[in-house]
């Protein structure tokens, strides 16, 4: 065995230079100030301070209102195609679960570029409506062109969990509530959706945490300004270079993030133990 | 000792791997970083086989976005920011002096993009393309009557819902002072409130897309009324569209972009070579045609204006009007002012 604890090492090394230093530079960053080199720096708790702006606090407040928009459309539409996937034989699940990853194998980019040209002003869904004798809808730079994207991009990520906690239900515990007299919507309460919970938190923490840390579909599918904490972040590194404000930033929304997943988890534990 | 083997291997694999993005290999090697949609790619097929060399072509779309990446320790042979970014790069020292000599194309550069105030005398930049920045709009949707506001008219709520801006600070800022009357340049926090005020103002009762070459294009297939872009993006929109036209408003943005060679370069004879492969009236009339923006080297203006771009109005912008400003550098208090307050108009 301890020959393979020492082939870990280099991984060691790799993780410290490309995890940890960058964390602790992220830190340093954003309790500071004066400039991005890094040379001549003060402590300050600035950078924190001016989160609290009205301003910026709305961007976070609309970006978990987004994610929690979001989380909650994948669940319905990934929960009952993770469910009607599960009826099927062990073989065609296989076909279908390869089906909702499919789209994954393309690029990300591309897939929002399709649906800019499907949603924009004189874009195919808009041209089939005039066609059909309607007014055309403005869909690009809202917050449905946002969610559409959004939804689209991360359903597998809630229906694949599901799907596995599903698939590993006992049969006889279902037939075993039928017996006892539950009809079929409290079995599926009472025991299916009960049994699937862990699948569920896992594809909520997932969907959620890349919803509200996104930034190119929100850019491409909301316009400029449709500013979320990711595009927040962008912009501080990218155009403005506050690199220090946005590593606030970034720090804060770490933080937000491993609490959120923190309580899934203890919830989940507590289901758990309930049983 | 088999401990110290190991490290060993890990120094040398770690070694091997950083020495891979350096130099590396016999070819030369030319890193070209500059504007998406800003060249005529075949040109670089050509450039590549005329010097046996490896063009490695790399694009940004904003000069911030450039200056930071610089910042942050990447290298490059040849940059083409704007005007003020330019004069900055030259305070701050990322620049080396270009050597006129060896550019043979160079006599056919127009009198008119030489010697400008961000870099007088053109120590350091070769003029690669130059124009305004002006409204392009579909002619079908706007009456032309209400251009008589200027740039007032991003505010007539007739076209609430209907217009893309410049989603870049120092444009978008440059319209809000030149409507208000003050100049782009201004460094007084009083008439820098105001044009905020009036972006602020401008967002919520017309509610802008701030877009950014997603705007070609949108407005090639006509999504919106009207869009704030630079001239060169004008007349490649409008040789697509035949509905679009160019307003351009009597106070506005002079800008030009310009190659420069970094500090950092190395083979600066490949990296003035390629300057002047973009001079060369051929190559810079096969590129001017292709993305649409207006070349300074004369011979393949005047053969572009009478012939692919007659007619079109944003290939020919007016240069030299009174009001007309370039920009300039910002100090980094003033810079990081506007960046503040260009982050709370996107975020409002």
């Amino acid at each position: 065995m301890r020959h393979f604890t020492k082939l870990a090492r280099p991984y060691i090394i790799w993780a410290v230079a490309i995890i940890i230093i960058p964390l602790l530079l992220i830190v340093l960053y954003s309790v500071t100030t004066g400039g991005n080199d890094l040379v001549n720096i003060q402590f300050t708790l600035d950078n924190f301070k001016k989160i609290a702006e009205p301003i910026y606090l709305s961007v976070f407040t609309k970006s978990f209102r987004l994610g929690v928009i979001t989380v909650v459309i994948c669940l319905l539409l990934g929960y009952t195609l993770a469910y009607i996937i599960s009826k099927f034989s062990e073989k065609a699940q296989n076909i279908l679960i390869l089906l909702v990853t499919i789209p994954m194998w393309i690029n990300t980019l591309l897939r929002t570029y399709a649906w800019i040209s499907l949603l924009s002003d004189n874009g195919i869904i808009n041209t089939m409506l005039n066609k059909l004798g309607f007014d055309s809808v403005p869909m690009m730079y809202t917050d449905f062109a946002v969610i559409i994207g959004l939804v689209s991009d991360l359903l597998p990520f809630m229906v694949i969990p599901i799907h596995t906690s599903l698939c590993k239900i006992d049969n006889s515990l279902i037939e075993a509530a039928m017996d006892l007299g539950a009809d079929r919507f409290h079995t599926f309460w009472k025991v299916t959706f009960k049994l699937s919970i862990p699948g569920v938190l896992n594809g909520i923490i997932m969907t959620f945490l890349l919803s509200i840390s996104t930034f190119v579909i929100p850019k491409l599918l909301g316009g400029g300004q449709y500013m979320l904490i990711g595009n927040l972040i962008e912009n501080q590194f990218i155009s403005v270079g506050d690199w220090n404000f946005g590593s606030a930033i970034s720090l804060l929304l770490a933080a937000v993030i491993l609490i959120a997943i923190s309580l899934m988890k203890r919830a989940d534990r507590e289901d758990t133990e309930e049983e | 000792m088999k401990k110290f083997t190991c490290v060993l291997m890990c120094a040398v694999l770690m070694l091997s791997v950083l020495s891979g993005c350096g130099s590396g290999g016999s070819d030369r090697t030319l890193k070209v970083y500059s504007w998406g949609e800003y060249l005529d790619m075949d040109l670089l097929d050509e450039f590549e086989e005329m010097y046996d060399c490896e063009v490695i072509y790399e694009t940004y779309d904003s000069n911030e976005t450039m200056y930071t990446k610089l910042q942050s320790g990447e290298e490059y042979d040849i940059l083409v920011p704007s005007d003020y970014m330019i004069e900055r790069l030259i305070k701050e020292d990322y620049l080396q002096e270009v050597d006129w000599s060896l550019l043979t194309n160079a006599d056919g550069l127009s009198e008119e993009v030489l010697d400008m105030p961000f870099d007088p005398g053109n120590q350091y930049s070769v003029p690669f393309f130059c124009g305004t920045v002006g409204i392009v709009y579909d002619s079908t949707v706007v009456d032309e009557a209400d251009f008589d506001a200027g740039w007032e008219i991003l505010r007539n709520t007739k076209y609430a819902g209907n217009i893309y801006m410049y989603d870049s600070e120092r444009d978008s800022f440059m319209i809000a002072l030149k409507a208000l009357g003050y100049s782009m340049n201004t460094t007084d926090r009083a008439e820098i409130d105001e044009a905020y005020e009036w972006l602020i103002n401008q967002r919520d009762t017309m509610n802008p897309v701030y877009a950014g070459d997603d705007v070609i294009d949108n407005m090639i297939s006509g999504n919106k009324a009207m869009a704030v872009v630079y001239s060169g993006d004008g007349a490649y929109i409008m040789s697509e569209n035949e509905n679009m036209r160019y307003f351009e408003p009597e106070e506005t943005n002079e800008w030009q972009d310009a190659m420069v060679i970094t500090k950092n370069c190395e083979d600066t004879e490949l990296a003035h070579a390629y300057m002047n492969f973009m001079l060369d009236p051929d190559n810079a009339y096969a590129n001017s045609l292709e993305v649409g923006y207006t070349t300074p080297v004369t011979e393949a203006y005047n053969k572009l204006k009478d012939g692919e771009y007659a007619g079109i109005d944003a290939y020919t912008p007016t240069m030299g009007n009174p009001n007309n400003e370039v920009f300039e550098y910002q100090d980094t208090e003033t810079k990081q002012y506007f960046a503040d307050l260009w982050t709370k108009v996107k975020a409002y």
